[in-house]
C-alpha cells in the first residue's frame, strides 16, 4: 500500500474506479450474461455454454457471415477508392493534406441516421435523384432496399476512418524516396509498388483495421438504406436484447463478435507490426 | 594540383542558357557550361543561389523553364529521370528504410530485371569497394551509422551504373572528422570509377578538397569557373573571394596621383598592375599572405597597427590586427608565430603581387 | 528518413485523436433518492411521453415527470421483472398484460374501484365496466385504466389496391406470389408473428399442433423472403408514399395516422373481412391499459396522473401526441369528442372505426411466443440477402 501514498498513483484512483465501472464492468456483465441459460435475467445460476452452441447450432451464424462479408467488402472497396483520394490529396495540398482529410469527417458531427435518412430520400421513388430522372423521362429502378445499397451506405460512413489514416501514411512517404526510387530507374508504377504502398503501410494498415472493426460494427446502414434486406450481427444482438428478451443469447453474440474482432486486431497487428514496417526492427 | 588530368575529355554534359524560373524568381538564370568526360566537378554557393534546382534540372527531376541540356550532344531536356544515365546522391540520402543494405544497393539491378544471384554478386563487390562489412548485407538500413549510409547510398547509385553521378550536398549533415574522411573516399571512389561527378555544396572547402573544377554560383549564375587554384588565388570578385574564407578586403579607389589609396587608410597600396578603366572596387588580401614586419624590413605594402588578440587554429595561429577603425587578419603558421605582446604596435606588410584587385 | 521517429509518433497521436472521436463518452447516469410525493416515473408506448402531455400535469403538481418510451410490450414487462418495480410508478401496455401477466407475478398493484370506475362510464360502449381486461380473473380487481385503442393489421396505398379488394382478398395479399417484392413488413416483434400466424391460416392466440408451426416456419420465410423492406413506421409511410411498396404487414390507425395527417389519404389502415381468428374474424386489434406499478414505494401522483388524463381536453392531446394518433375511449364523451376536427377525425379513421373494431379480436399472450419469434427471427437471417 505504500504505493497509495504516492500522489501519481494516489491521483490515479478516481479514474481508475471509473474506468473500472465504467468499462471493466459491463464487459465482464455481458460475459457473465453469455454464460447463463437462455432467456434469463439473473446472473446467478449454473454457468452454460448452450448460448455458444446455439449461435451454431441456430442461424445465429449467417449474421455473423454477413456482418463479416459486408465489412471485408466496405473495407476493398474503401481501400480502392481512398488511396487516390489521399494521394491526391498529399500530392496536391502537402502539409495540409492532413487537415484537408480532416474535413472529411465533419459529417461525423451530424448522426448517422440522418445522414442515412438523407440518402434515402435522395435514391427513394420520386425522391431527389429519380424524381429529377422522372422529368426527364427516364425511369429506372429504385436502388433503395437492395445490398448493393447497404455496401454504399457503409463506404459513405466509413470513409474518414479509411481516409485519414491513409493520408497520414502516405504523407509520411518522404518526397526524395520517391524520387530517389525513379532516378534510380523506376516506372511510376514500380516507384508505387516499392516505395509508396510499402512505407504508407502504418497508414493503411491502421485504415483497414479502423474501417473493419467499425464496419462490423455497423447496424444503421441495413437497417435504413436497406431495409433489413440483411441482418448483421449488431441487428441480432439488438433483437436478442430487446424483443426476444434473450439477454443470454445477445451476450453470447457480442463476446463471440468481440473476440472475432479482437483476434483479428491481433493477428494483423502481429503480422503487420508497426515497428516493423518502419523499419525500427 | 590534384587533378586527375588523364580522365578528362570532351564534354559530357552542355548547358546552354539553362534557365528555370519560379513565378517572379528566377532561380537558375540562363547558365552555359560545359562539364567533361570523367570531370569532379562541383558548384557551391550559398543557399538560395539556384544550385540544387540546377542539379534537379540535370537529373531530371525539375523542368527547365528554357535553355537546352546536352548529354553527349543530345539534348535530353525532355527525358524523365528514370530513363536519364545518371543517378543523384540525395541530401538526404533517400534510402528505403524499409529495406535491407542489400536491398537498397540492389534495387536499380531489381528494376532492370537483374538475375538475383547477379545482384547479390555486384552488391557485395560494391559493399566491399566502399568498405562495408558483407554482413551488413541482411541489415536494415536504419540500423546503420550516419557514415555507413552514406557508403549505402554511393553504393546503391553506382549500382545503377550511371555516366554520370550528382551529388546535393551528401555530407552536410556529418560531422567534421568522419566528413574529412568521406571527402578522401568520394575522391577515390571517383578515381576508381573514372565516372563523370557533379558534387553540390555550400562549402568551398569541401569544393576544393575533391573537385577538379569548381564553379561558383550567386543568385542564379554562374560567377566563376576554375581550378581549385584559380578560384583560391584569382577570384574574380569581391563575392568569391569571401566566399573562400576568412579575407582582408580593402576599399579602395584611384588617387588624384593615378595610384591606389583608401579613405579608410593613410597609405597607397601597390598592385602589379591596374587594369585598363578600373576606378575603384577593393583589394583583397589573403590573411597568410600578410607578414609583420620588422624594424627594418621594406615591403611593397605596409601598415602600422596594434596586435588585439590571437587566435590559435591547430597547425596555423590567426590574429587580429586593429589599424585604425579597421580590422586586418594575419594568419601564420606556429613555426612563424608572432613574438610580441598584445596592443603592441606592429608593422604589417605584404607583396604587391599577392594582391587581388576586383572591381565590385 | 531521419524525420521518421517523430512523424510515427505524431502519427499514433493523430490516429489516437481520431479514434476517440470515434468511440465517443460514455455517461454514467446516477439516480438521486428523494421525497417519492414529487416524483412520478412512467413506461409507456410513445404519446405519454410528449411535453403536450407531461407538461400540464408537471405545471399543475410541480411534480418532475420521467416517461420512457418503448415500442414492445414484454420488452417493457421484462423491465419490470428485472427489478425496475423500484423505479417505475406506472405502465402502459396492451390489454392482455395486465390481467394474464403483470397482476399474476404481481408486478402491477390494483386501483381503487370505487374512485375510477366512474371514468369507464364515460367511455366507449365497448369499455362498459367491469371492462374484461381492465379487471384481473375474478373479477374483483380493477388493474388499470383505458385510453388508446386500434384496429392494427395491415395498411395499403389505396391508389394501388382498392379498400375494397384489400379487404375481401385479406391475408393472402400476402401468399400471393404475384406481390412478391411490392410490400414491406413494419417491423414489430410480437405483431409481426400475430400476423404470420394468421396468414398461415390459423388463430395465433390458440394453443397449435406440430403442422402449424411447419406452417409458420414455411410463411416467415416465404413472407420475409418477398418483402421488398422492413422497417420502422416512417420508413413504412415513407415508401407507400413514394411508391416503393403497395402495402405493408402489421399496421392501422397507430401507424398509417402520421402519413394520413399529412394528408396523404390514400394511405389506409384495413381490417379483413374474415380470417382465421376467432369467430372468423381477420382483424386483430389493442387496447392499452395503463396500471400502477406494484413499487414499495409508489407515488401518490400515479393516481393522481391516471386522473389528469381522463379529463377531455387530455385526452384530445393524448390522441393527437406527438408521433402517432390514435382514438381514445373518451371520444364517447361530448364534450371530447367536440374537440376532435374533421381532419383528424379523417387522420384516424373514424370513418370506419366501429366496423373495423368489430371485425378485430382483441390483441392477446400468444402461447409458446418465445419459440414462434425464434423461429420467426431465424427465418429473417436465413432469407437475408435473398
Amino acid at each position: 500500500m505504500a504505493m497509495l501514498r504516492q500522489p501519481g498513483p494516489r491521483n490515479a484512483i478516481p479514474l481508475m474506479l471509473l474506468m473500472l465501472v465504467g468499462f471493466a464492468a459491463p464487459l465482464l456483465a455481458v460475459i457473465g450474461f453469455s454464460l447463463v441459460p437462455a432467456r434469463s435475467f439473473s446472473l446467478w445460476q449454473m454457468p452454460t455454454l448452450e448460448n455458444y452452441a446455439g449461435v451454431f447450432s441456430g442461424t445465429n451464424y449467417i449474421s455473423f457471415v454477413y456482418s463479416l462479408v459486408f465489412a471485408a467488402l466496405t473495407v476493398i472497396v474503401l481501400a480502392v477508392v481512398c488511396y487516390p483520394v489521399a494521394l491526391g490529396l498529399v500530392r496536391v495540398f502537402g502539409k495540409w493534406s492532413m487537415f484537408m482529410s480532416l474535413l472529411f469527417t465533419i459529417p461525423l458531427f451530424v448522426s448517422e441516421n440522418v445522414r442515412l435518412y438523407g440518402w434515402v430520400l435522395f435514391f427513394i421513388k420520386n425522391g431527389v435523384l429519380l424524381g429529377t430522372l422522372k422529368t426527364i423521362g427516364i425511369e429506372p429502378e429504385s436502388w433503395l432496399f437492395t445490398q448493393s445499397i447497404i455496401l454504399f451506405g457503409m463506404v459513405y460512413v466509413y470513409l474518414p476512418f479509411m481516409l485519414f489514416p491513409m493520408t497520414l501514411g502516405i504523407s509520411m512517404v518522404p518526397k526524395e524516396t520517391r524520387d530517389a526510387a525513379f532516378d534510380l530507374g523506376a516506372t511510376r508504377w514500380q516507384v508505387f509498388r516499392e516505395v509508396d504502398l510499402p512505407l504508407s503501410m502504418p497508414g493503411i494498415t491502421i485504415g483497414f483495421l479502423l474501417s473493419f472493426v467499425l464496419a462490423v460494427g455497423a447496424i444503421a446502414e441495413a437497417k435504413v438504406l436497406g431495409g433489413q434486406r440483411i441482418i448483421p450481427v449488431t441487428h441480432d444482438i439488438e433483437i436478442a436484447f430487446t424483443y426476444a428478451q434473450n439477454w443470454p443469447m445477445g451476450s453470447a453474440l457480442s463476446v463471440l463478435l468481440m473476440l472475432v474482432v479482437g483476434v483479428l486486431v491481433l493477428v494483423v497487428l502481429r503480422r503487420f507490426d508497426l515497428d516493423t514496417i518502419l523499419g525500427k526492427k | 594540383m590534384t587533378r586527375s588530368q588523364s580522365t578528362i575529355h570532351g564534354p559530357i554534359l552542355e548547358l546552354r542558357k539553362l534557365t528555370r524560373t519560379f513565378g517572379a524568381l528566377t532561380a537558375v538564370n540562363a547558365i552555359d557550361l560545359d562539364i567533361a568526360e570523367g570531370e569532379f566537378f562541383t558548384i557551391v554557393g550559398p543557399s538560395g543561389s539556384g544550385k540544387t534546382t540546377m542539379l534537379r534540372m540535370l537529373a531530371g527531376m525539375e523542368q527547365a523553364t528554357s535553355g537546352d541540356i546536352l548529354l553527349r550532344g543530345k539534348r535530353i531536356n525532355d527525358v524523365p529521370a528514370n530513363r536519364r544515365p545518371t543517378c543523384m546522391v540525395f541530401q538526404s540520402l533517400a534510402l528505403f528504410p524499409h529495406r535491407t543494405v542489400g536491398q537498397n544497393i540492389e534495387f536499380p539491378m531489381k528494376i532492370r530485371g537483374v538475375d538475383p544471384a547477379k545482384r547479390k554478386e555486384r552488391a557485395l563487390q560494391l559493399m566491399r569497394q566502399l568498405r562495408l562489412p558483407e554482413n551488413y548485407y541482411g541489415k536494415n538500413v536504419t540500423k546503420c551509422s550516419g557514415g555507413e549510409r552514406q557508403r549505402v547510398a554511393l553504393a546503391r547509385a553506382l549500382a545503377y551504373d550511371p555516366e554520370i553521378l550528382f551529388f546535393d550536398e551528401p555530407l552536410s549533415a556529418i560531422d567534421y572528422k568522419l566528413r574529412k574522411t568521406l571527402e578522401r573516399e568520394l575522391k577515390d571512389i571517383h578515381r576508381e570509377t573514372g565516372k563523370t561527378f557533379v558534387y553540390i555544396t555550400h562549402s568551398l572547402e569541401e569544393a576544393m578538397v575533391m573537385s577538379d573544377r569548381i564553379g561558383v554560383m550567386q543568385a542564379g549564375r554562374l560567377i566563376q569557373v576554375g581550378t581549385p587554384n584559380q578560384i583560391y588565388s584569382t577570384p574574380t570578385n569581391r563575392f568569391v573571394s569571401e566566399f573562400i574564407g576568412d579575407v582582408n578586403v580593402i576599399p579602395v579607389h584611384i588617387g588624384p596621383n593615378g595610384k591606389l589609396i583608401s579613405d579608410d587608410f593613410a597609405a597607397e597600396f601597390s598592385v602589379p598592375k591596374i587594369p585598363v578603366g578600373f576606378t575603384g572596387g577593393h583589394l583583397v588580401v589573403r590573411p597568410e599572405f600578410v607578414r609583420f614586419l620588422g624594424s627594418g624590413d621594406a615591403s611593397e605594402n605596409r601598415l602600422t597597427g596594434r596586435v588585439y588578440n590571437e587566435y590559435a587554429l591547430g597547425s596555423r595561429i590567426q590574429y587580429q590586427v586593429r589599424v585604425g577603425e579597421a580590422v586586418f587578419i594575419v594568419e601564420k603558421l606556429r613555426q612563424q608565430a608572432y613574438t610580441g605582446g598584445l596592443d603592441d604596435e606592429v608593422a604589417i606588410g605584404w607583396s604587391g603581387a599577392d594582391s587581388i584587385l576586383v572591381s565590385d | 528518413m531521419m524525420e521518421r521517429r517523430t512523424s510515427r509518433r505524431s502519427f499514433m497521436q493523430q490516429s489516437a485523436g481520431l479514434a476517440a472521436l470515434a468511440a465517443g463518452v460514455g455517461g454514467l447516469s446516477a439516480r438521486a433518492f428523494a421525497d417519492r410525493s414529487k416524483e412520478l416515473n412512467i413506461l409507456c408506448w410513445e404519446g405519454y411521453n410528449s411535453a403536450q402531455v407531461l407538461d400540464p400535469f408537471r405545471e399543475s403538481t410541480g411534480a418532475t415527470v420521467k416517461a420512457e418510451s418503448l415500442t414492445n410490450d414484454p420488452t417493457m414487462i421484462d423491465r419490470l421483472r428485472a427489478g425496475e418495480t423500484k423505479v417505475w410508478d406506472l405502465i402502459n401496455v396492451n390489454n392482455p398484460w395486465a390481467r394474464k401477466v403483470m397482476f399474476p407475478e404481481k408486478l402491477i398493484k390494483p386501483l381503487d374501484r370505487a374512485s375510477m370506475e366512474p371514468y369507464f362510464e364515460k367511455m366507449l360502449p365497448m369499455f362498459k365496466p367491469p371492462y374484461k381486461w381492465a379487471m384481473d380473473d375474478s373479477g374483483k380487481e380493477l388493474l388499470g385504466m383505458c385510453q388508446r385503442f386500434g384496429p392494427y393489421s395491415y395498411v395499403v396505398n389505396t391508389d394501388k389496391i382498392s379498400r375494397k379488394t384489400a379487404e375481401d382478398q385479406g391475408w393472402d395479399l400476402f401468399n400471393d406470389a404475384a406481390n412478391a417484392g411490392k410490400y414491406g413488413i413494419l417491423d414489430s416483434a410480437d405483431w409481426n408473428v400475430f400476423n404470420i400466424c394468421v396468414i398461415a391460416g390459423f388463430d395465433p392466440f390458440k394453443p397449435r399442433g406440430e403442422a402449424e408451426v411447419a406452417k409458420f416456419t414455411e410463411t416467415a420465410k416465404k413472407v420475409f423472403k418477398n418483402a421488398k423492406v422492413v422497417g420502422d413506421i416512417a420508413t413504412m409511410n415513407q415508401a407507400l408514399i413514394a411508391g416503393e411498396i403497395d402495402f405493408h404487414m402489421t399496421g392501422g390507425t397507430y401507424s398509417a395516422s402520421p402519413a394520413r395527417a399529412d394528408g396523404h389519404q390514400n394511405i389506409r389502415g384495413i381490417t379483413p373481412l374474415k380470417g382465421p381468428l376467432e369467430g372468423g374474424k381477420g382483424g386483430i386489434s389493442w387496447i392499452e391499459v395503463t396500471s400502477t406499478v406494484n413499487n414499495p414505494d409508489l407515488s401518490p401522483l400515479a393516481v393522481e396522473f391516471l386522473k389528469h388524463v381522463q379529463d377531455p381536453a387530455v385526452a384530445h392531446t393524448v390522441a393527437f401526441a406527438e408521433g402517432t394518433f390514435n382514438p381514445v375511449a373518451q371520444m364517447a364523451n361530448p364534450d371530447c369528442f367536440k374537440l376532435f376536427t374533421k381532419d383528424e377525425l379523417d387522420a384516424i379513421q373514424w370513418d370506419s372505426l366501429d366496423e373495423e373494431m368489430a371485425r378485430s379480436v382483441e390483441y392477446d399472450v400468444v402461447p409458446d411466443y418465445d419459440k414462434l419469434l425464434e423461429i420467426m427471427n431465424s427465418a429473417k437471417r436465413e432469407v437475408s440477402g435473398g
